[in-house]
């Protein structure tokens, strides 16, 4: 074999071995972007898939814009305010043989479901005054028989009056008569075709695009409030996650420490034991647990005046201090350090606390690091007991909480753009978290498997 | 005065242990033997629990709801377990080659796995519709089959006509080599690419309208809503899988696969006498914690049940079945009945982890 | 001075006179339907007795929450209660039976059929807050389109049934409706030709004329008439119907909620349930809540007043203009509500009628206490029936087998 084709193959082989990577990259990728297509979309179960849909188009994106700086002076969020007025151009196909009357409507319309449907906002029909459809120009078509006629119609907003987050039009065509263009595309298309309608005729950018996820946010709200659930369950999220991973490192450094360093009776027995406790499922414990909840941890919640720990963090904090596996992992990484380290400080009279805290901890930040990463992923991704535990009010529940409930107030109505835009939008925070400690997210799975 | 210093240390131990026996006393040791008890009793939350034995258990396996969410439970933890160790075993090879950027890749296959499980159960539900990417995918593939079997006809016609060529020319070439794949890609994709331009391969007329939802139908003993979950779970898993692999080879020297190389091994030898056996320990861990964390599946079924989604019948587990019967929709709750169930959920793992002690070799092996 | 006084005084008298009533119900739309209920309506009522109502409602799981507060104790003095469920709570003796605290004729003010639904062994437990029943909504555009006289009161199955085997052969992509495998469809058929959910005995039997109606509603898609709903990629009628892959749709008032969202611009029109052509009868469900009383409740007298200014004749009318959820009084059947134009009046208006004569044999959706047990082998029989897995003679036969495993008989 010569040289020169050893080279030739190493080469080949390594441009198959990234060939290869790459299409791994795209089954693991894919399905991801394409649910973040589809979260912009109207319907995001469109048969057949498109990638070039209105809300990617850029005649869009520089109307939407336009819009909502014509409706409200802001280009990005858009919706319409009093004194303001918006211009929009459509043009028909008009078979021959058929009259063509084009009507024009502001519906008055409101959400079915979900908190939209809760909450009284003003409808844009009561305030704005629409002027058209007025016929610009008409032209014999080229493909077809018949003609071409393009309108104008001018919503005006005059007088006093309430912002308007949105205001939706409808237009009503006789059968045969087809949308060919529009300064922005329908939002869809009803009635088989008859009505083309619009959500919002000022979006702005953002809401054009983002439709669906200004909608999670916006519609998504706390009745008493008025602040965005999303926003609320996100940050109840961190919170939980943040004071469980200071809890976690705390005493299962303490504990992880006592099991691998101090002597004392039944040591052995505990550390089984523990190992027994990561065995069991939550759904063994969780029975008892509620109910320990419930009355309040053998009624001491009641000497603080408070009846249950159901729906409290305090108790969802309490009956999750520390987990047997952290302790485990800790223990594991304490017996790994060489004993000499400590010795010299015990000689000195440093008490077991003081060895711990001054001396063992600050060399352990490798596995404290590695902890925390792994009690955050695990504490921000829980859903079994948080669901037990926190069930009333909205506002106290966690993401993966809230993504549920958010699942079944839209399920129903079969509104998916909406539920893969919350989904997308609680992936954001760990997303972002993953960017930044990636290496120690996929470091930590090696720490953490240690444990069985 | 030296039991006295032993005394502190215990006491000393005792403090420092004090939050973890707090935990590990109320919230696990009281609650498992409160849940064997009342695994024994009648009990429905309101009135005080009733002694009744063993009719629990015997009740539980009369009862069909529970021997469908066994059978679901046992089967899809099978099948996810075996899909998600073959798949991130194979990555994970893959992945073990010192390449440039590889640590890159490395990142992008571990997206799914961070992903919590109700964000990927949402976009489950969207993937899984009728008209949702699953089946447009599958329609795609289906309407494009002739394309792809006019590809791979090519490209085989190809490769096999050069490495002829080679081997004439007195060159020992083995059938995949490389570069001349690489040619015989590129050749066939042309090739299929005019053939579609002259009008010779054309896309047939499939629609794949797999209902995988609201269904009851089944396939292998699971049901739809449950492959659905299957995949998607397995989607999510192979990266954390992935990565414990990948330390695991680490640990194998290289100068093994040199030596075998030298010795006239191939790849797929040195795959099954070198790679598997010494990644044997590494292989138990992944199959156990595979095992246990899809015994406890719970999240998806709720996700994936409910309204505009699947039937229970068609998604139920032991651990919603624990689930439904201490808060039941609008019935008395049966605390009871779910304790055992809960407990066979349990022996189950149990076995599982001493099977694994028994046959596989612990953390020792490999780290 | 005096009138310092005056005031203290008033307020001493406020503060010790002041009475809570705990009142809870689930959450989604009903928030805002009972805070300005409350708000508007009752409480300005209430103040004057001295009695101030503190509304929590539950998200989440209603059903678990309410068992365990009855259960711990911390359960409020009035609750929802689900017509479906509604029994196995009863049963628990945790519920306060209201006959002594309403008079014979104000619980005949309210719909019988719905007072008969809340009583449990001869007691009433529940006032009825408002129900649903279900109702024919049919696409006028579609049946245009297809030169199909819209449906009407008269149809009886066999003339509705021709009238979508038109509309499905002239118009190729559309079903003439989509039917589900579920009883809370096709019970209301079943119960059209008089057949009973249970006997004296409290046992089912699925007998000649269940079978009638059996046959008739899954031999819809074979004969042209109608297509399953999960061949269409939907779970219910009303997905069909929104998405105007079918003409007509089964639902009660619920659906126009969802064709606000899916389809704001459809011009579709309600009918009653069309008649079986034997008995020229027509059948229904009866979904309804009550509001019912704890019976570890404190304050019972006070709890009962903000249950009767909570079912009031004004809160009702509150509750109807805004189009939010149909009483349960008979003194509304007349309401100028009803005679508004538009399609979500006229929809309330066939489901409100639908609980009286025009509704037929109308029973409430409830089953002893068994629940969705009991629907379990029938919907299994219509599943198997219209996805062709069984005959109907094989699918009849097992669901009595199981039917009568569950009820005890033989």
């Amino acid at each position: 074999m010569g040289a020169k084709e050893a080279v030739r193959r190493r080469w080949a082989a390594l441009g198959w071995a990234y060939g290869l990577l790459l299409a791994f990259g795209v089954f693991f990728v894919a399905p991801f972007v394409m649910g973040f297509l589809a979260s912009l979309k109207t319907d995001p179960l469109e048969w057949p898939f498109r990638l070039a849909f209105s809300q990617v188009s850029p005649k869009n994106w520089a109307a939407a814009w336009r819009l909502g700086q014509a409706g409200s002076g802001d280009p990005w969020l858009g919706g319409m305010r009093p004194g303001r007025q918006v211009a929009l151009e459509v043009v028909y196909f008009v078979p021959r043989g058929v009259e063509p009357t084009l009507l024009a409507e502001i519906p008055r319309r409101k959400p079915g479901a979900g908190m939209g449907a809760v909450f009284e906002t003003p409808y844009a029909s009561d305030h704005v005054t629409l002027e058209g459809p007025i016929p610009l120009e008409r032209r014999p078509a080229h493909q077809e028989e018949g003609e071409i006629i393009r309108y104008r119609l001018v919503l005006r907003y005059q007088g006093e009056g309430p912002f308007l987050e949105r205001v939706p039009l409808d237009l009503e065509a006789p059968r045969g008569m087809v949308l060919v263009e529009a300064t922005l595309d329908p939002t869809r298309f009803e009635r088989r075709g008859r009505v083309a309608s619009w959500d919002n005729v000022t979006p702005g950018l953002l809401g054009y695009v983002f439709h669906n996820y200004v909608r999670a946010f916006r519609e998504t709200r706390s009745l008493e409030t008025g602040e965005s659930l999303f926003l609320r369950w996100t940050l109840n999220s961190f919170f939980l996650a943040f004071v469980k991973v200071v809890t976690t490192l705390v005493f299962a450094s303490m504990a992880g420490y006592a099991l691998a360093r101090l002597r004392f009776p039944g040591r052995q027995a505990l550390f089984l034991f523990m190992l027994f406790s990561m065995m069991v499922p939550g759904q063994v414990t969780f029975i008892s647990n509620y109910l320990v909840l419930r009355d309040g941890i053998f009624g001491l919640s009641k000497l603080f005046g408070v009846e249950t720990l159901l729906n409290t963090y305090t108790g969802l904090i309490l009956s999750g201090l520390v987990g047997a596996s952290a302790v485990f992992i800790m223990k594991q990484f304490f017996e790994s350090i060489p004993r000499e380290v400590e010795e010299a400080a015990l000689i000195d009279g440093a008490t077991p606390l003081q060895t711990l805290f001054r001396i063992v901890l600050p060399m352990s930040t490798p596995a404290l690091g590695a902890l925390a990463i792994l009690t955050f992923q695990g504490t921000w991704n829980e859903f079994f007991w948080p669901f037990i535990v926190l069930t009333s009010p909205r506002e106290i529940y966690t993401l993966p909480i809230g993504l549920l409930s958010f699942r079944n107030a839209y399920g129903q109505v079969g509104d998916w753009g909406l539920i893969l835009a919350g989904g997308f939008f609680s992936m954001i925070p760990v997303l972002i978290l993953f960017a930044v400690f990636q290496r120690y997210f996929v470091e930590g799975v090696n720490v953490g498997a240690v444990k069985e | 005065m030296r039991i006295k210093a032993r005394t502190l240390e215990a006491l000393y131990a005792l403090l420092l242990l004090l939050p973890f026996l707090f935990s590990l006393g109320v919230f696990f040791l009281y609650a498992f033997l409160r849940a064997v008890y009342f695994s024994f009793t009648d009990y429905n939350l309101f009135s005080p629990p009733r002694w009744v034995g063993l009719a629990n258990y015997w009740a539980l396996f009369q009862e069909p709801s529970f021997l469908l969410a066994l059978k679901h439970t046992l089967l899809y933890s099978l099948v996810v377990t075996s899909l998600q160790t073959f798949f991130a075993l194979i990555l994970a090879i893959a992945l073990n080659r010192p390449l440039r950027g590889i640590t890159f890749f490395r990142t992008v296959y571990y997206l799914p796995s961070v992903i919590s499980t109700a964000a990927a159960s949402l976009l489950l539900l969207w993937l899984f519709q009728r008209t949702g990417l699953v089946n447009q995918a599958l329609s795609l593939l289906f309407s494009h089959l002739p394309h792809l079997a006019g590809f791979a006809l090519l490209f085989l016609g190809l490769q096999g006509a050069l490495v002829l060529w080679e081997r004439r020319r007195g060159r020992r070439t083995p059938f995949l080599d490389p570069g001349l794949a690489a040619v015989s890609l590129l050749g066939a994709f042309l090739g299929t690419s005019a053939f579609q331009a002259w009008g010779l391969l054309q896309a047939r007329e499939v629609r794949v309208d797999i209902p995988w939802l609201p269904t009851r139908a089944s396939f292998l003993g699971l049901p739809y809503p449950l492959w659905a979950i299957v995949l998607m779970n397995t989607y999510t898993t192979i990266p954390t899988f992935m990565v414990l692999f990948l330390a695991g080879l680490k640990g194998i020297p290289r100068t093994l696969y040199e030596a075998a190389a030298l010795d006239g091994a191939t790849p797929w030898i040195m795959f099954s006498r070198i790679t598997v056996p010494l990644l044997r320990p590494v292989l138990f861990l992944v199959i156990t914690l595979g095992l246990i964390g899809t015994l406890q599946l719970f999240d998806q079924v709720l996700f994936v049940g409910g309204s505009g989604g699947a039937p229970l019948e068609s998604t139920i587990t032991l651990a919603y079945y624990v689930y439904g019967n201490v808060f039941p929709s609008g019935a008395t709750p049966r605390v009871g009945l779910a304790s055992a169930a809960a407990l066979v959920l349990a022996g189950l793992t149990l076995v599982i982890v001493l099977l694994q002690r028994r046959f596989g070799v612990g953390e020792r092996g490999w780290s | 001075m005096l009138r310092v006084w005056l005031i203290l005084l008033a307020l001493a008298g406020l503060a010790s006179a002041q009475v809570q009533v705990r009142i809870s119900g689930w959450g989604g739309t009903d928030i805002a339907i009972v805070n300005g209920l409350l708000k508007e309506v009752v409480q300005p009522k209430l103040d004057r007795k001295g009695i101030r109502v503190v509304y929590q409602p539950i998200e989440g799981d209603y059903t678990q929450w309410l068992f365990n507060a009855l259960s711990a104790g911390t359960a409020p003095d009035l609750f929802y209660v689900d017509i479906f469920w509604s029994e196995s709570l009863f049963a628990s003796g945790r519920v306060e039976p209201l006959d002594g605290y309403f008079s014979k004729q104000e619980l005949a003010e309210f719909l019988p059929n719905l007072i008969q639904a809340f009583t449990y062994k001869g007691k009433v437990y529940g006032i009825p807050k408002d129900f649903n029943t279900l109702a024919l909504q049919f696409n006028k555009d579609l049946f245009d389109e297809a030169g199909v006289r819209y449906p009407n009161q008269q149809d009886t199955w066999e003339t509705f049934e021709a009238k979508l085997q038109q509309v499905q052969s002239k118009l190729k992509d559309v079903a003439g409706l989509c039917v589900v495998a579920d009883f809370a469809r096709f019970g209301a058929f079943a119960f059209a030709t008089g057949w009973k959910p249970f006997d004296a005995k409290g046992h089912t039997v699925l007998d000649e004329n269940f079978r009638r109606a059996f046959e008739w509603y899954t031999g819809l898609p074979r004969r042209g008439a109608a297509r399953f709903a999960q061949d269409l990629g939907e779970g219910w009628t009303g997905g069909c119907f929104g998405g105007e892959k079918a003409a007509t749709a089964i639902e009660g008032a619920w659906i126009a909620g969802f064709l606000r969202d899916k389809a704001p611009n459809m011009r579709y029109s309600t009918t009653f349930l069309p008649l079986d052509p034997v008995t020229k009868r027509r059948g229904n469900f009866i979904y309804t809540v009550s509001w019912s009383m704890n019976a570890a409740s404190r304050n019972k007298p006070a709890a009962a007043k903000v249950l009767k200014a909570l079912t009031s004749p004004e809160a009702q009318q509150w509750v109807l203009e805004r189009g939010l959820a149909i009483p349960s009084r008979r003194a509304l059947a007349n309401n100028p509500y009803f005679q508004r134009p538009g399609k979500e009046p006229e929809l309330n208006r066939v489901v409100f009628q639908g609980s009286g004569p025009q509704g037929g044999n109308v029973y409430p959706f409830k089953f002893l206490a068994y629940g969705g047990d009991w629907m379990r082998p029938i919907n299994d029989a219509l599943l198997a029936v219209m996805t062709g897995q069984k005959g109907v003679d094989q699918a009849l036969r097992d669901a009595q087998a199981a039917l009568d495993r569950l009820t005890g008989r033989r």
